[in-house]
């Protein structure tokens, strides 16, 4: 296996008067895909190119292994990285783009023909080698980024967006092909995204940026039973989870809603979540149906209970229109309880 | 320091050819002023302070060098900026195509080679048999020569006329299109349209080509120098860069004045500097300097 | 203009009055150097030869040999063009893509430089040339003709680098370039078009230029085409029809030129290179 730890520690970034990344702690186990998933502009190209040398960290440490790489030269720290517009160079053939980095290193020739070939082959590429870029489909430039990144097989791999730039059926495909990939070779990899489902889908663990920091580094499985923060809850998972804000007193309170609560949590202001898809009809609290949106075999139902708006799913075979009164249940064990800050608030052993 | 040994490498033939034959000579210039260098003097001159200003306040031709110097900038200035302007406009009136090809036709004379242009105005202005303006007018006569200045002011012009055809022409391309439908829908003629909404919109270019030629036409002599060496007679058609040019570097009357030259010199080079910071001033320069995205070298 | 004035046709003929005397002097040219005798743009002798006797006769009156000449223009405005790309693209990639203190200041000065008439600093110029002991070398005004252009390339040149696309050079560095070789080998092959128009206003700037050489060379053996040209004009016998020869034998490379570069020049030539 060729993965190394990666470890970013307490990264800042300052863009003038702009702190993009405010102190990011992150490290990353031998050949495991992490993806980075966040809203526009919170930082995660940031972090990527700060780890491939592009940018100067403002303060903090980046070590592969155990080595401290961040005062290297971009070319010293033998990464791959595959860009959004996929940066190919438009002058070269797609043959020689794939060849670019082996040629800085002084490859023999033969010895480049003979990887590129071998890496365009495993990226199904190999019939447009001689053509330019701009001829070639969305594809088969991102494939060729890919190739690129990979035929030097660097100790990292970071993919910043690879996918958001192609259509909808070849983006499942490729999202299954670079999984593969990344396996078979046991790179160390990153994967930005702002598409939740690639996140979820593609990685072993998943890192929730918000502006400038991480809010939760966890398994998909984990973001979404435990959510660390209102942030994260209200970020992963389609539709997203029902947050509303209020006190806990016992139950929780929240403007004309009361709902119960198991016994031993704290007082105080918070927030309380509830998945769409976790709401049951069995229950007390009087909704009123708002919209209902058919998304295939069930609907999503948008209610108006004492003034709060909030989604469920309807239950199979049940039969809604708008205007229908519902009488809600938020079952105590899924509930999600969130302190002031938004911080997730253990729940107590049930 | 290795931190920017890259971009030092990459600005470094530019900047010492830079600083060998721009901001040393700007020094050189006004050093050059403070003493007697000449022919004679050349291997050790001695400094004489300001006496070649004072020569110069003093000399009885300066005035009318002066006097040149305006006349010339001002007629060719008008010529130029009035020329182009109408250039700009006739071609862009008529259809794109034939547009294009008068605009060529007007990079000719800039593209030629100065010395071939001056040719052919000499063979143009000859006695007959060569001369046409000799056959059309039927006076057989050397034309540059009875008419010097005209000369001038034309061959300069036609090299002058096509930097305002293009700044201009660039301009009204890019006035946007609903401005003239508009125009039309309000049942304005051409000429009205181009009086109401083309020209006041050319204001700022105007202003720029004028001060821009200005200044080269205040330094530049290479067509008088061609045309006629600042003659015919004494000082006729001299202009101040002629003449500072010649003090210094052409064997006028034997002796190469080239500290008074330098003197001379020193009012075109401190006018070029004080108009460069001005333009510098008023651009736009702001856009100009975004950061760069890559932060290593 | 998106106005088409009905009669239009008669603003065509108004720049075609206008646009005569250009017309009048390229044919005049023409005519004169192909014929024995013309009477204003009428030929009367034969289609003669005798114009171009300064190709075959090795020196006309002590003059270098037209070739010689030549060899030199080509010298000169070929080194030019080179020079002046090369520097320029240099220091533009540095200022548009690097980051390094007092860049905006170094890109204000050449825009500052740019506006500057540098045909005033002849005098000074010619001072230091003879100090360097390159005064009355080809060498001394090819560096001097690249220099004095040198801030217009810069800055055009700039323009250039400004769109090139960073996640580009992002990806050359990450592959394992250095800024040197990302420069060779991505940057410099994608300004193509500011190359070449730079490159062609160089070489038509350079193939033309007579001052600088007129002031900086004096042996004949450095002489270039418009030295050549120019040292007929004195003479008190003019001999038009060899002049004409030698001036139409001098511009056909630029009807050349104009014709390959055109397309890059117009960009250019309104951005202000010439008064
Ligand atoms: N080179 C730069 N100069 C100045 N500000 C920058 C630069 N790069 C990024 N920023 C700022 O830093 C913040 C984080 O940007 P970044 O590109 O890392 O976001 P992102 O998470 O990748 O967003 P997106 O999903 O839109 O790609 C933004 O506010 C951005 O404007
Ligand atoms: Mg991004």
């Amino acid at each position: 296996m060729t993965g190394v730890t990666v470890r970013l520690e307490g990264l800042v970034k300052h863009f003038g008067r702009v702190q993009a990344l405010k102190g990011i702690d992150l490290t990353l186990t031998p050949g495991e895909l992490v993806a980075f998933l966040g809203p526009s502009g919170c930082g995660k190209t940031t972090t990527l190119l700060l780890i491939a040398g592009i940018y100067k960290a403002t303060a903090g440490q980046i070590f592969f292994d155990d080595r401290r790489i961040d005062h290297l030269h971009p070319r010293d720290r033998d990464i791959g990285m595959v860009f959004q517009s996929y940066a190919l160079y438009p002058h070269l053939t797609m043959f020689e783009n794939i060849a670019f980095p082996l040629r800085l290193q002084r490859v023999p020739k033969a010895e480049v023909k003979r990887k590129v070939e071998q890496t365009a082959e495993l990226l199904g590429i190999s019939e447009q080698l001689l053509r330019r870029p701009a001829l070639v489909s969305g594809g088969q430039q991102q494939r060729a980024a890919l190739a690129r990144a990979l035929v030097k097989e660097p100790r990292v791999l970071l993919l910043d967006e690879p996918l958001s730039n192609l259509d909808a059926l070849i983006r499942l495909s490729a999202r299954a092909e670079i999984r593969r990939l990344q396996k078979e070779l046991g790179i160390t990899s990153i994967l930005v995204t702002h598409d939740q489902s690639e996140a979820l889908a593609m990685a072993d663990r998943v890192a929730v940026f918000s502006v400038g920091e991480v809010e939760q580094f966890a398994t998909p499985e984990e973001l979404y039973k435990a959510p660390a923060t209102t942030f994260v809850a209200g970020f992963v998972g389609f539709p997203p989870m029902n947050l509303f804000e209020g006190r806990f007193n016992g139950a929780f309170e929240a403007k004309g809603l009361k709902i119960p609560l198991s016994p031993g949590h704290p007082g105080g202001k918070g927030y309380l979540g509830i998945r769409p898809e976790d709401i049951r009809f069995d229950g007390e609290i009087a909704a009123r149906v708002l919209l209902v949106e058919v998304l295939g075999k069930d609907s999503l139902l948008t209610l108006e209970a004492a003034g709060h708006i909030l989604k469920a799913m309807s239950l199979e075979g049940m039969q809604v229109a708008i205007g229908d009164e519902l009488l809600l249940n938020f079952p105590v064990e899924k509930l999600h309880l969130f302190d002031a800050e938004g911080k997730r608030i253990q729940r107590q052993a049930s | 320091m290795r931190r920017y040994a890259a971009p030092l490498l990459f600005l470094l033939p530019a900047t010492i050819l830079i600083v060998l034959f721009f901001l040393i000579p700007v020094v050189t210039t006004v050093f050059l002023s403070l003493t007697d260098i000449s022919t004679v003097t050349f291997k050790n001159p001695s400094w004489v302070g300001l006496q070649n200003y004072r020569d110069l306040l003093v000399d009885p031709f300066i005035p009318k060098i002066f006097y040149n110097t305006g006349r010339y900038v001002g007629l060719t200035l008008l010529f130029n900026v009035g020329m182009g302007l109408v250039l700009a406009l006739l071609t862009s009136l008529i259809p794109e195509r034939h547009g294009d090809n008068f605009r060529t036709l007007w990079l000719v004379p800039r593209i030629m080679p100065p010395v071939v242009y001056v040719f052919v105005w000499q063979g143009l202005l000859a006695r007959a048999p060569f001369g046409i303006i000799s056959d059309l007018t039927g006076i057989n006569q050397g034309w540059i020569n009875s008419s010097p200045w005209t000369t001038i002011i034309l061959a300069n012009g036609f090299v002058g006329a096509s930097f305002g055809m293009l700044i201009f022409t660039s301009a009204i391309r890019a006035i946007p299109r609903d401005l003239f439908y508009a125009a039309a829908v309000d049942g304005a003629s051409t000429w009205q349209t181009v009086r109401r909404v083309v020209l006041p919109l050319l204001r700022w270019p105007i202003l720029f080509v004028t001060v821009y030629q200005t200044l080269s036409l205040l330094t530049s002599f290479e067509y008088i120098l061609l045309l006629t060496d600042g003659g015919p007679g004494l000082f006729k058609t001299t202009v101040w860069s002629l003449h500072a040019y010649k003090l210094a570097l052409s064997n006028y009357f034997g002796n190469i004045e080239f500290g008074l030259g330098a003197a001379m010199a020193t009012f075109l080079v401190v006018i070029g500097v004080i108009v460069s910071l001005v333009y510098m001033r008023v651009f736009n320069f702001r856009e100009l300097v975004s950061e760069p995205k890559i932060e290593v070298n | 203009m998106p106005l088409l004035p009905q009669r239009w046709r008669l603003l065509l003929v108004l720049l075609l009055v206008i646009g005569l005397p250009i017309a009048t002097g390229l044919i005049w040219l023409l005519l004169t150097a192909l014929f024995d005798r013309v009477h204003g743009l009428i030929p009367q002798g034969d289609f003669g030869s005798e114009n171009w006797r300064f190709l075959w006769q090795g020196s006309v009156s002590g003059r270098p040999s037209i070739w010689v000449a030549l060899l030199n223009s080509v010298m000169f405005a070929g080194a030019v063009a080179v020079i002046e790309v090369l520097v320029s693209a240099m220091a533009a990639y540095a200022i548009s893509r690097m980051r390094f203190p007092l860049r905006s200041m170094y890109l204000r000065f050449a825009l500052m430089l740019h506006a500057f008439p540098a045909i005033s600093l002849i005098i000074a110029i010619f001072y230091i040339l003879r100090i360097l002991g390159l005064f009355d070398t080809l060498i001394g005004v090819i560096l001097v003709k690249a220099s004095l252009e040198l801030p217009l390339g810069i800055w055009l040149m700039k323009g250039f680098f400004d769109h090139l696309s960073w996640e580009m050079e992002m990806a050359a560095l990450v592959d394992g370039a250095s800024r040197w070789t990302l420069f060779w080998r991505i940057a410099l092959p994608l300004v193509r078009p500011g190359i070449l128009a730079l490159g062609t206003f160089a070489l038509l700037s350079a193939w033309g230029e007579f001052i600088l050489p007129f002031t900086l060379i004096v042996s004949g053996k450095s002489w270039t085409l418009a030295l050549y040209l120019q040292s007929f004009m004195g003479e008190s016998f003019i001999d038009f029809g060899l002049m004409a020869g030698v001036g139409l034998f001098y511009v056909l490379p630029v009807v050349l030129f104009f014709l390959l570069g055109q397309r890059y020049l117009l960009n250019i030539y309104s951005g202000g290179a010439k008064g």
